[in-house]
């Protein structure tokens, strides 16, 4: 029986079958093929197997089939656009693990939150890279849209896709923006009424455009609700479609800008040809892509796992009380920069209206036919200027810019924000000894002698606190708002209950204007396990 | 090696990499997730003190230890071991502090005692109800509260009175004070606790170019517009303890319990007046 049958036929028909299968799957690519794929080899048969599978699937069809050689150097396009892209598919995938967890009403929104931290395998993990991603995808977005500006890829054949780019810019900030109101704490409620409060400036319906925001007019179940529903249907939807817009032009149809030297510079006829031959997406591109991915996952990963990057959560939202320093997410700062310029239909609506419109019409408005660096002096001038004014007028929006807080209030606030981390928190509980500590010129080197291992946090805490106050009072030439004149200050440390001390500061100073004697006090509860929180 | 043998290379090795760092991450979560919640309970403890602080401690005491005449201590261990049994709360103690905050209390369950400050006896302070904190808030509060359990002092109710009651009688002789007694009496009696402690102490001490309430005392009585019946210093402090309401200074309103009378012993009177008579 043996005998008879014919191993190298059944090993040919078995292999042929299988290559048969594996047609199938592959669209067009054999066994061979596929081996020549992954050891990067040029296709073994012709017409070319690797381009068949773009014409029968959907999801290869949407990608390019090659892009240019020169287009691809790393230096050209830094893999912005890619990275861009890729970001928001991590916002989409932790998104929707996210929204399991997540209930969108004010009595819910921030106590789900703490469950998903406290009671959620990876669920802290899942916020932060949400928040990472979101924030990278706008730093990524702005990037690759200053590449774009910078080497002129927004010229002819391209201008209707970089007109989609400037939408997908809005959207990215929108999406952005509509997150941070969700967490319902103190950071999102008051960036984000800061925010929607540039709608009640749009002249005419700005009431009609605030309530439309904000469901009512303040931000509360309403508001959170429209944001909500904004963050996980109607932008995201927005997003795919126009980011398949802008995609599918650029790998369908004219592919990445070659570097304008390949274009219009001087260099020799077979550079150019080199430049112009195809890099194929079955197997570079799509390799590299893959590639490209595991690197990003590594740096999501090792921001948060190595680094430390962690989401923020503030305290619950209170509409009662608005912090000091409030201020917008950092991608609106110079917008808040220019709102202390002037008024706030001008500043707020009409100049970045104007500003926006500039941004869409760049491509008619440039009649530069060259994309050199060197031959467009004017944009690339523009364009240095417009960044360096972002810049400055971020700087602006800070709240420590033009911002007149009180001495006293000043120096207790940097020592105990009303949010977030400060020099008091991180005292050790067992340095913070009850006791009162009074400011004065020599204040004590060592504040708790009687205890062996001393307080050095403390103490550094409680000379910070003394010299802040003695300088606002004897120093000479301060504006006046920073005058503390004949201060008197005191720091208080009670036991307050189990493993719960209250700090006091008392400041009392003459008033500048009126002499009178006015004091400034706030109380601060520390928990021995609150981790400087 | 070509470029993609070099990326199929680095790439695996960068998978790898990020899945150990998962991995380690991993390991941690449970007890990072545990160390949360204590950090949550903490901060939670913390907001709830500071809203003891500006909400609570007028009628409950500074340290939540109560005011005679006016209402309960919470931090006594009758407080934690009897009051749900007293009231027939059948849910947890927590729950019925929470219930208790949010709700107020129409009548007091020990109107001899605690009264309450009117009517109702404790306005409800949730949102829902009409007052001014959220659920959130509330649930800090109790957290705070029940904060207090392990350090609970033996008091099962309002110590009894060492000796006579000192009545309404302002023109009584009281036995001689002890300056440092009354010192003492004033804050544990939880006189701070509504004559609110300023930047230079207690509400009857000099502040703000006025004097102490020892010098006020004597010239108040002879101001036009004294509308009580005392002729000494001694007498309108006296009046102003039991007999909260014969003399209004402008700018007030009756809030102070009228039953002191009753809940101090002549001897603490004469304590507390001699104190006072000292702050000049």
């Amino acid at each position: 029986m043996l005998k008879s049958l014919n191993f190298q036929d059944l090993r040919k028909k078995a292999g042929s079958a299988i290559d048969h299968r594996v047609r199938i799957i592959t669209a067009g690519m054999g066994l061979d093929e596929l081996r020549a794929v992954v050891r990067g080899d040029p296709p073994t048969e012709k017409p070319n197997p690797r381009y068949k599978v773009h014409t029968t699937s959907f999801l290869f069809h949407i990608r390019p089939r090659y892009y240019e050689k020169g287009s691809t150097i790393l230096s050209h396009t830094f893999r912005l656009g890619f990275f861009t892209s890729f970001f928001f598919f991590v916002e989409l995938f932790t998104g929707l693990i996210l929204m399991v967890y997540y209930t969108p009403s004010p009595e819910g929104a921030y106590q789900s939150i703490l469950e998903l931290e406290s009671n959620v395998f990876f669920g802290q993990l899942m916020r932060d890279m949400h928040r990472l991603g979101a924030e990278a995808m706008v730093i990524f977005t702005v990037l690759h849209m200053l590449r774009t500006y910078l080497t002129g890829s927004y010229k002819k054949d391209r201008s209707f896709t970089w007109l989609t780019g400037v939408i997908l810019l809005f959207v990215t900030l929108a999406l952005s923006f509509s997150g941070y109101l969700l967490p319902w704490d103190q950071l999102a409620y008051w960036a984000v009424t800061i925010g929607t409060s540039m709608a009640e400036a749009v002249p005419i319906f700005g009431e009609q455009a605030n309530l439309l925001l904000r469901g009512a007019p303040d931000i509360g179940a309403g508001g959170l609700l429209r944001f909500y529903l904004g963050h996980v249907v109607l932008l995201p939807l927005l997003a795919v479609l126009v980011i398949s817009v802008h995609y599918y032009k650029v790998a369908r149809e004219h592919g990445i800008s070659l570097p304008a030297k390949y274009e219009e510079g001087n260099v020799p006829a077979d550079v150019k040809k080199n430049a112009k031959g195809r890099l194929d997406f079955i197997p570079d591109l799509l390799s590299h892509e893959v590639f490209l991915t595991a690197l990003g996952l590594l740096a999501v990963t090792a921001g948060i796992v190595a680094l430390g990057y962690s989401a923020p959560l503030e305290s619950h939202a209170n509409p009662q009380q608005t912090p000091l320093d409030t201020k917008a997410p950092w991608y609106f700062w110079w917008l808040q920069g220019m709102l202390k310029l002037g008024d706030k239909t001008l500043m707020g609506v009409i100049l970045p209206g104007i500003m926006t419109l500039l941004l869409v019409a760049l491509p008619y408005i440039d009649r530069n036919p060259y994309r050199s660096l060197f031959k467009r002096p004017y944009a690339v001038a523009i364009g240095i200027l417009a960044v360096m004014l972002l810049v400055t007028l971020s700087y602006m929006g800070l709240p420590i810019y033009n911002i007149e807080t009180p001495a006293a209030t000043r120096i207790v606030q940097d020592l105990a924000p009303e949010e977030g981390p400060g020099p008091l928190y991180d005292v050790p509980f067992d340095q913070l000894q009850p006791g009162v500590y009074i400011v004065s010129e020599n204040p004590p080197d060592e504040l708790c002698p009687q205890i062996d291992f001393g307080c050095p946090v403390f103490t550094e805490v409680f000379h910070q606190f003394n010299d802040d106050v003695i300088y606002a009072a004897t120093q000479e030439g301060l504006p006046p708002y920073q005058q503390l004149p004949n201060a008197d200050a005191v720091m208080l440390v009670e036991d307050w209950q189990k493993d719960l001390r209250k700090v006091t500061m008392r400041i009392t100073w003459d008033d500048v204007e009126s002499g009178k004697s006015t004091t400034y006090e706030k109380h601060v509860f520390l928990h021995r396990n609150s981790g400087g929180e | 090696m070509s470029r993609i043998n070099v990326e199929i290379l680095l790439g695996t090795l960068i998978v790898l990499l990020t899945g150990g760092m998962l991995l380690a991450y991993g390991i941690n979560e449970q007890a990072r997730m545990d160390e949360y919640k204590v950090a949550q309970a903490a901060s939670a403890i913390e907001a709830g003190a500071a809203l003891f602080d500006n909400n609570c401690r007028g009628c409950h005491g500074v340290q939540g230890e109560g005011v005679v005449g006016l209402c309960p201590p919470l931090n006594d261990r009758f407080f934690f071991t009897e009051r749900v049994k007293e009231v027939g709360w059948t849910g947890t103690l927590e729950d019925y502090i929470v219930s208790t905050v949010a709700g107020g209390r129409l009548a007091s369950t020990r109107p001899e005692l605690y009264p309450g400050s009117g009517k109702p006896a404790m306005p409800s302070w949730s949102e829902r109800f009409g007052g001014p904190l959220r659920d959130d808030q509330i649930r800090d509060l109790a957290t705070f509260i029940m904060n207090w359990e392990s350090t609970a002092p033996d008091r099962e109710t309002a110590p009894a009175l060492t000796g006579p009651a000192v009545g309404t009688d302002i023109t009584q002789e009281l036995p001689p004070g002890e300056v440092a007694n009354g010192e003492a009496l004033a804050t544990s009696k939880g006189c701070a606790g509504c004559h609110v402690t300023t930047n230079n102490g207690p509400a009857w001490a000099s502040s703000a170019g006025q004097p102490g309430i020892g010098d006020r005392a004597a010239t108040r009585i002879a101001q036009d517009d004294y509308a009580g019946s005392a002729t000494t210093a001694e007498q309108y402090l006296l009046e102003s303890i039991v007999l909260p309401g014969a003399h209004l200074v402008p700018g007030f309103q009756i809030q102070m319990p009228a039953n002191f009378g009753q809940s101090l012993t002549a001897q603490e009177t004469a304590d507390l007046i001699a104190y006072m008579l000292t702050v000049k």
